[in-house]
């Protein structure tokens, strides 16, 4: 983990979910015997939503939680601003307790701290797109003067111009998520909660819809929880990566870390299909020089080989090492320390380093 | 593909004896190929003692009542034959009798004969669906259990000889019966019979009879306060039954209601009473040109101009077949029914859409309200606010009042939950929350309750003359009365004009507002 839990801004600890009228009466069986999804079930009548789940999203961290449908990821995140109460565990924001807040704290929090953005938008079909990005600040009773700018100022960033006085019912599926996008940043809260946002648009518009979004984060560097069923997806948005199935978290790390070491059989089926180009670096496929040249051939001359640094990816060292016979010299500091050859290359790509 | 004794096999085990004929007809069925005319020839003789054995109960019942009507008709033979060989003296009596006796033959014969045919057809095709239900479920009845013929002997036991004994005899009328009741009241020897035939055949018997309740009056005392005042019932009062008990009681609840709290009524009926009064000055005491370009106006404004076209024909309708001012008076009705309406509807149906104990306390109440004919609320009306406007109205609020609660509710159930999710995610408070986010997208159920409102208050408003509300029922009453039927027409035409004009104009403001 890049930040340890003390310095996370949203922080879960053990955090349970089991819906059913004998839910509390499961979670002690649960904590006592351990049981199972299916016995719980069967025992209790209960369903296990959350399972045990402990989190840290370091500020600034766009933290992406993957899983199937019925895996618990939108269940997680609605603890987070208590849209949902836990059975078990804490939900720590900036250190606070949200269980601890009482009904009006908890409100100022959820319009104060915390925006959310929705598979299906949830937009309010009577506003007008400008009331909509406004609705927040409408809640905390902000003078419609300043809501008007706060809601301009958002839809610029979201590149809606023009569209202000429009209904949502005149704009299509991807200017619709952006005025959901726009809603949740227009308080300028510190985190987003973002509950599978580009799941319901087709495939060229969520490219743009991504893109625009890191382009947006990188800017203003909020905390991010997104959530997806995407495995591609969560490469592309997140500095880390959580795998969810049926309630519990399978493993936790980096891109890279999931594509290259994946915990189990069920995040290795996952990563199978997935593209190591732009997931895999330099340093994790190169050989030392010295074993290099312990194997066999020796190194020509510096001059003669493609040459690229420890973090380039797999996509440049190709594109570097297409039409030479030498092998990738990777420098660091104007040294020599790694060597690529085309078969590590080939490797890489199938994600065996 | 699989063999056919795997289709068979299962329908045997679920046959038990003669499976192979079941098989062979079951997968006839299942080819469509079974001949138009087939029928069961176990079921055609054994009827619903087959239909018992095989556990099938629908076909037991059909094949039951085929033989009971059968034989009914043939127990009438037997009631008419005796009943002609008593009155042999009267020849027209003989005729009839004969005549009847006759009928019923031919009907018994074709009955049974029919109705096995039919039993003996549907057997096969309604045993197959059986099978169909047995594989889903084993629980469903299977194969041939001599057992089930004790629930048969049962039923035929229980229903068979009192069924014929009816048949055959004549009911007593009811005048007879009470005077028997009477009689054995008083000690006097009835015979067995006549006690079973008033007990069994006839209306359903006066199982107990019940002391006449007191006489209450309501006097005044030596001060002037209302005392009660208990009258026993003479001593030799014929007792009462249940019905006359429990009438007789509510009208006592009601009476002391309006003698010691006339005070309560009396303020509804004054408020009611100044409501009205400000509403008819207004669309009364305004002269007719004004009023009139008005209500085109508002027409026009919210309906656009053909809808404006057809209240304004409507309402030269009325006024020269000189229905003006009491149109105005109808409307006066609907529209403080309908505010009074909408103002406790609306509160009513936010509870009812949001809290689950609204609903189970309110949605019984509408139930009621909507199924009790609408002439019965006229009755406790007067009681508590005797006749005229006041009470008209009350009856009105209480008939028009169920769709606002129901449309109010629906509305705000209707509300996606993921809308309500993101507005509490943004930090709406519960009061934020109704107002901003579910009255706004109730609203189109809300309206469609408040054209209801006005509808259904209109139709009663008409009713409510009968108690005397005024107004074009008035003009209905009357016509009714003298038979003056031209004048009756012509109200009627002037209510329905009414009522479409609001209508057209509620939907259409309605329909453009989206």
């Amino acid at each position: 983990m890049s930040k340890s839990a003390k310095e996370g801004v949203v922080v879960t600890q053990n955090v349970w979910k089991i819906f059913g009228p004998r839910a509390q009466e499961a979670m002690e069986a649960v904590r006592r015997e351990n049981l199972s999804k299916a016995e719980v079930l069967e025992r209790y009548q209960a369903v296990v939503g959350v399972r045990d789940v402990s989190i840290s999203v370091g500020e600034g961290e766009i933290f992406c939680i993957m899983g199937l449908s019925g895996s618990g990821k939108s269940t997680l995140v609605r603890h987070i601003n208590r849209l949902i109460e836990p059975t078990g565990g804490d939900i720590l924001i900036n250190g606070v307790n949200v269980g601890d807040l009482n009904a009006e704290e908890l409100r100022i929090m959820r319009a104060d701290k915390i925006g959310m953005v929705f598979q299906n938008m949830a937009l309010l079909p009577h506003r007008s797109v400008r009331d909509n990005i406004a609705f927040a600040l409408e809640l905390r009773n902000v003078d419609a003067f300043t809501r008007r700018q706060v809601a301009d100022r958002v839809i610029e960033l979201v590149s809606l111009q023009g569209y202000g006085d429009r209904m949502p019912s005149e704009l299509s599926g991807g200017m619709q998520q952006r005025v959901g996008l726009a809603r949740a940043m227009a308080a300028d809260p510190d985190i987003l909660l973002m509950d599978e946002p580009f799941s319901a648009l087709d495939p060229l518009i969520r490219r743009g819809l991504q893109d625009e979004f890191l382009d947006l984060s990188r800017t203003m560097k909020k905390t991010t929880l997104f959530i997806t069923h995407d495995l591609d997806e969560a490469i592309r948005m997140g500095n880390r990566i959580a795998i969810m199935k049926d309630g519990e978290i399978v493993q936790t790390g980096t891109p890279e870390e999931i594509v290259t070491k994946p915990a189990d059989d069920y995040v290795a089926d996952f990563v199978a299909g997935i593209s190591k180009l732009k997931l895999i670096f330099a340093h994790t496929v190169m050989r030392p020089v010295a074993q290099y040249e312990a194997s066999g051939p020796s190194l020509p001359g510096l001059d003669a080989c493609p040459q690229a640094t420890p973090d380039d990816d797999l996509d440049v060292l190709i594109a570097r090492s297409v039409g030479q016979d030498n092998p990738i010299v990777i420098m660091s500091e104007d040294k020599p320390v790694g060597v690529v050859t085309k078969d590590d290359l080939l490797r890489g790509m199938q994600g065996e380093v | 593909m699989t063999d056919e004794t795997d289709f068979r096999k299962p329908i045997i085990e679920f046959a038990g004896p003669s499976g192979d004929y079941y098989a062979d007809t079951f997968l006839k069925i299942q080819k469509a190929k079974l001949p138009r005319f087939h029928f069961n020839r176990a079921a055609l003789l054994g009827s619903f003692v087959w239909a018992a054995l095989r556990g099938n109960w629908l076909l037991f019942t059909i094949g039951f009542v085929v033989d009971l009507v059968a034989l009914i008709n043939l127990a009438l033979v037997y009631k008419y034959t005796q009943a002609a060989a008593d009155n042999a003296d009267k020849a027209y009596l003989v005729e009839r009798y004969e005549g009847w006796s006759q009928t019923h033959l031919i009907g018994a014969i074709i009955v049974f004969i029919l109705g096995r045919l039919l039993f003996a057809w549907l057997a096969d095709r309604f045993y197959a669906k059986q099978y169909e239900r047995w594989r889903i479920s084993h629980v469903v009845n299977s194969n041939f259990v001599p057992s089930r013929l004790l629930i048969a002997l049962l039923i035929s036991v229980l229903v068979l000889p009192i069924m014929l004994y009816r048949s055959t005899q004549f009911a007593p009328d009811e005048r007879a019966c009470i005077r028997q009741d009477r009689a054995i009241a008083q000690g006097e020897d009835v015979a067995f019979k006549a006690k079973f035939d008033c007990m069994i055949i006839g209306e359903f018997p006066t199982l107990f009879w019940i002391q006449r309740p007191d006489e209450i009056s309501y006097p005044r005392d030596d001060n002037g306060n209302r005392i009660v005042l208990r009258t026993p019932p003479a001593e030799d009062a014929p007792p009462v039954n249940l019905n006359t008990y429990t009438a007789q009681t509510i009208d006592d609840g009601i009476g002391y209601l309006t003698v010691f709290y006339g005070a309560f009524f009396d303020g509804i009926t004054r408020f009611l009473r100044g409501m009205l009064s400000a509403i008819t000055s207004v669309f009364v005491g305004t002269p007719w040109p004004v009023t009139m370009c008005v209500l085109l106006f508002v027409a026009f404004k919210m309906a656009g101009t053909r809808t404006a076209i057809f209240v304004g024909a409507s309402l030269i309708y009325l006024a020269l077949f000189g229905f003006w001012q009491t149109a105005m008076d109808t409307l006066s009705l609907v529209v403080a029914a309908s505010i009074i309406c909408v103002v406790v509807g609306l509160p009513l149906g936010i509870w009812v859409g949001k809290s689950s104990r609204g609903q189970t306390i309110i949605t019984p109440i509408l139930d009621v309200m909507q199924t009790i004919p609408s002439f019965v609320y006229l009755l406790p009306a007067i009681a508590f606010f005797s006749i005229g406007k006041p009470p008209a109205i009350l009856a009105t609020v209480i008939f028009a009042m169920p769709p606002m609660v129901r449309l109010t509710a629906l509305g705000l159930r209707q509300v996606a939950e993921n809308t309500r999710e993101a507005a509490l995610a943004f930090g709406a408070n519960p009061r934020q929350l109704l107002l901003k986010v579910e009255l706004p997208l109730a609203l189109p159920s809300i309206m469609a309750g408040i054209n209801q409102v006005v509808m259904m208050s209109l139709s009663m408003v008409v009713i409510a003359a009968l108690i005397g509300a005024g107004g074009m029922g008035y003009v209905v009453t009357e016509a009714l009365e003298n038979t003056e039927t031209g004048r009756g027409v012509l109200a009627g035409v002037g209510i329905a004009l009414l009522a479409m004009m609001i209508d057209r104009v509620v939907q259409k403001a309605n329909a453009n507002r989206q």
